[in-house]
């Protein structure tokens, strides 16, 4: 994601994220250039002349229940909109797939990260010497999250996805890369002195490589 | 209620140190609370300085690690605990008993109590830092395991914890105080349907607080017992749970939000009416949105919790989504009062209109990461930074100066000067953009909140600049509104009662006020009773 801005997909999973995020940043512009613009009209249009004294008053209408019906269920029918939308994109990017291809057990601690494949092998790295996890293109891996010490989060900015690592819980979440790469990683709970260096990476390799990695690593 | 129309003569208050300490005037505890939380305010923003200067590059050295933890912690605990939320408790304290035409609050003993606790709450957070270990560093949320003390072993923390604890119980009273105030001495015609938009919202927040703020202090408390009299609330490994925390904190951590946000609409729906000319528009709208806000908030805690995995995220999703419809209707109503109006730009409305453009960005982002899967992203990186900061910094901070500059001259008998107060208000809008609106950006680039550093990637570098120099700009407008007192202060030319043609009742008494408030009172048929006063012609021409 470094180097740019706008939300771009690296997982099946973060093609659904990525689609929320384009539909709530459209309707929230639209929402936004529409109330900017009607103060900015109000403001330039009914601006007091120069000529106009200071006990000149303009017409003194006010309440219109018609107006406030309209400006309370118009804006209710958008989030409920928004809501359903929202719901089913949460479901997708949350379901588990019954039998994952690869299983990754992360224990976060202050301040590095143990991946420990489910058979072997286990990478450990701390501040100076990040970890690298390493996961096939286009199958699921399954990541079994918990933490040693306080709370930490899992964050690979490009898969636009972070959980939390919580200390006497375990969470686990999918993800199925649509990218080959390799994707930088962030503890994104602040841990005390060394958070900031609490960093990680994940490569993303074709299947075959996967499993020649996977043999010369456990061996 | 007699009591509120007769007042008792009695020996003019002393004005020397001793009479500002021992007094119990609401008005004189409002300001002692004004000055001493923007006291707070520019310390929390040196802080801020700090740390936009040791972010301006990568893998800066400015201030270490530790120190940066130390400064990121107090500058959010001082600018949530000690200026936003008990600026509006200054201001309604000032404020309350002379819009609604009483000679004080109902318990003024307990109100000077409430001030001394929070006074000394704030300065018990900052001691910390003359301790070994330094002030607390476990963030403005402190969370668990962090903060235990295992981990935390200093004394900072725990001065945090007594301090914060203090100024939340001084809270509570102050509201308990406001509400009974409103309710039972109001001056006679002053119905509940007459009082100003200011007073309602004042109503809201005290319920909020009254409701929220007991989670957080026992939260506090279990802290407390868990670090130091044995106790486990917090720890997993002997059956108590890390994620209550986070329960309690949020229940009223969120309410918070809207105890540091209802007071801010309240004084812009007293400042838009008088910079149009034009009777609020709907009175009506705004007192049931307000409500509707309140109830709201106290259901939508988790939101921030939805990277847990452990709260029904769909619930809380919803209810956050639909406080954006009470919040659109004050918005509209807002606009509605403008619309055809005569809008004149002196500073409080220069101020107020700032505040509809930045709050407004904050609350569209708000709705974007009530979305669970736009906020598995947005959670905890420079994205929340940008959203938090453009509703309470864009919003409630640009509401604190169209206070400031709208009821300066009630409070002191002069105003501030306009020339200056103009370029106050553009510094700050300029400076204000500039440091928060890259922070979205930085935040979709990867960018995590409450790092010292950051690698030398992508945009990271230019972005972080940016934001910099637009803090560097903030402090100008800050520093100009400082000059600007100064010099008010010494020009000292008097204003009148009512210098801006203004509604409420305490545009009918001298600037300042005398101790017992009024001398006479208006008759009160409308929620604007010194206008129809004024302008008898107009008044009879408006509806109801």
């Amino acid at each position: 994601m470094h180097g740019q801005t706008w939300p771009a997909a690296a997982t099946t999973q973060s093609s659904v994220l990525a689609s929320d995020w384009v539909l709530f940043a459209l309707a929230g512009l639209a929402v936004a250039l529409l109330v900017w613009g009607l103060i900015l009209f109000a403001i330039v249009r009914w601006r007091r002349p120069k000529r106009d004294g200071d006990d000149a008053f303009p017409p003194q209408f006010r309440n219109n229940n018609p107006l406030e019906i309209a400006w309370t269920v118009i804006p209710l029918i958008l989030v409920i909109g928004l809501f359903v939308y929202t719901y089913r994109a949460e479901a997708n990017v949350e379901a588990l797939v019954p039998k994952p291809d690869v299983t990754v057990a992360v224990n976060a601690y202050r301040w590095g990260w143990t991946f420990a494949y489910d058979g072997g092998p286990t990478i450990n790295g701390a501040a100076q010497k990040p970890p690298e996890m390493v996961i096939p293109l286009g199958e699921t891996t399954r990541i079994v999250l918990t933490s040693s010490d306080v709370n930490h989060a899992f964050w690979v900015p490009d898969f636009l996805f972070k959980r939390d690592a919580i200390p006497g819980r375990t969470s686990s979440f999918d993800l199925r890369p649509s990218k080959p790469g390799t994707f930088l990683g962030h503890c994104a709970e602040f841990c005390g002195l060394d958070h900031a260096l609490m960093n990680f990476s994940v490569r993303v390799v074709p299947p075959d490589e996967y499993a020649r990695w996977r043999r010369g690593g456990s061996s | 209620m007699s009591a509120a129309a007769a007042p008792v003569a009695a020996a003019p208050p002393r004005n020397d140190l001793l009479g500002w300490i021992t007094s119990t005037d609401h008005k004189r505890i409002g300001i002692l609370y004004l000055t001493t939380s923007l006291g707070y305010f520019f310390v929390a923003g040196l802080l801020a300085v700090v740390i936009r200067t040791q972010l301006a590059h990568p893998n800066a050295t400015v201030v270490s690690a530790h120190t940066y933890a130390q400064l990121f912690t107090l500058h959010g605990t001082a600018m949530i605990f000690l200026f936003v939320a008990p600026f509006a408790l200054g201001l309604a304290n000032f404020l309350i008993p002379l819009q609604i035409g009483a000679p004080d609050m109902a318990f003024p003993r307990l109100n000077a109590l409430s001030y001394w606790m929070f006074l000394f709450g704030g300065l018990v957070i900052f001691a910390g830092a003359a301790t070994n270990e330094g002030a607390a560093a476990a963030g403005w949320t402190s969370y668990v395991p962090l903060a235990t003390i295992k981990i935390s072993t200093g004394l900072g923390q725990d001065l945090w914890i007594v301090g914060v604890f203090l100024v939340s119980v001084a809270t509570i009273l102050t509201s308990i105080n406001f509400i009974t105030t409103v309710f039972i001495y109001r001056a006679p015609g002053m119905t509940m349907w007459r009082i100003p938009i200011f007073t309602w919202e004042m109503i809201a927040t005290s319920l909020l607080v009254f409701m929220a703020f007991p989670a957080l202090a026992a939260d506090l408390l279990l802290l407390f017992v868990d670090r130091h009299l044995g106790g486990h609330a917090f720890d997993p490994a002997h059956g108590g749970n890390a994620i209550l925390w986070q329960h309690l904190f949020w229940f009223f951590g969120h309410p918070e939000v809207y105890v540091m946000i209802l007071p801010y609409f309240g004084v812009v729906s007293e400042i838009i009416p008088v910079f149009s000319r034009k009777p609020i528009f709907g009175y009506t709208g705004l007192v049931i949105s307000a409500f509707a806000i309140a109830g709201l908030s106290m259901g939508v805690w988790a939101h921030h919790m939805f990277t847990t995995g452990a709260v029904n995220n769909p619930f809380f999703s919803f209810v956050s989504f639909l406080i954006a419809v009470p919040t659109g209707v004050k918005f509209f109503n807002w606009i509605a009062t403008m619309w055809r109006g005569s809008i004149s730009f002196q500073t409080p409305m220069l101020f107020s209109i700032g505040f509809l453009m930045n709050f407004l960005l904050g609350g569209i982002t708000g709705v974007m990461v009530a979305s669970p899967p736009i906020d598995f992203q947005a959670q905890d990186s420079y994205f929340i930074v940008a959203h938090m900061h453009y509703v309470l910094g864009g919003g409630s901070l640009f509401a604190i100066f169209a206070a400031l500059f709208f009821w300066w001259p009630k409070m002191f008998g002069v105003k501030l000067h306009e020339g200056l107060g103009k370029w106050c208000f553009w510094l700050l809008f300029v400076g204000f953009n500039v440091t928060f609106f890259p922070m979205h950006l930085l935040g979709l680039d990867g960018m995590p909140r409450r790092v010292f550093t950051y690698a030398n990637q992508g945009q990271l570098p230019e972005l972080n600049m940016i934001a910099t120099l637009g803090s560097y700009v903030m402090l100008a407008g800050v520093l100009v509104f400082c000059w600007n007192v100064v010099v008010s202060t010494i020009k000292r030319e008097p204003v009148g009662a009512d210098p801006w043609r203004a509604n409420s009742l305490e545009w009918w008494t001298t600037s300042p006020p005398p101790e017992h408030n009024f001398d006479t009172l208006p008759p009160i048929r409308s929620e604007r009773p010194v206008f129809d006063a004024h302008y008898p012609e107009v008044a009879a021409r408006t509806p109801r």
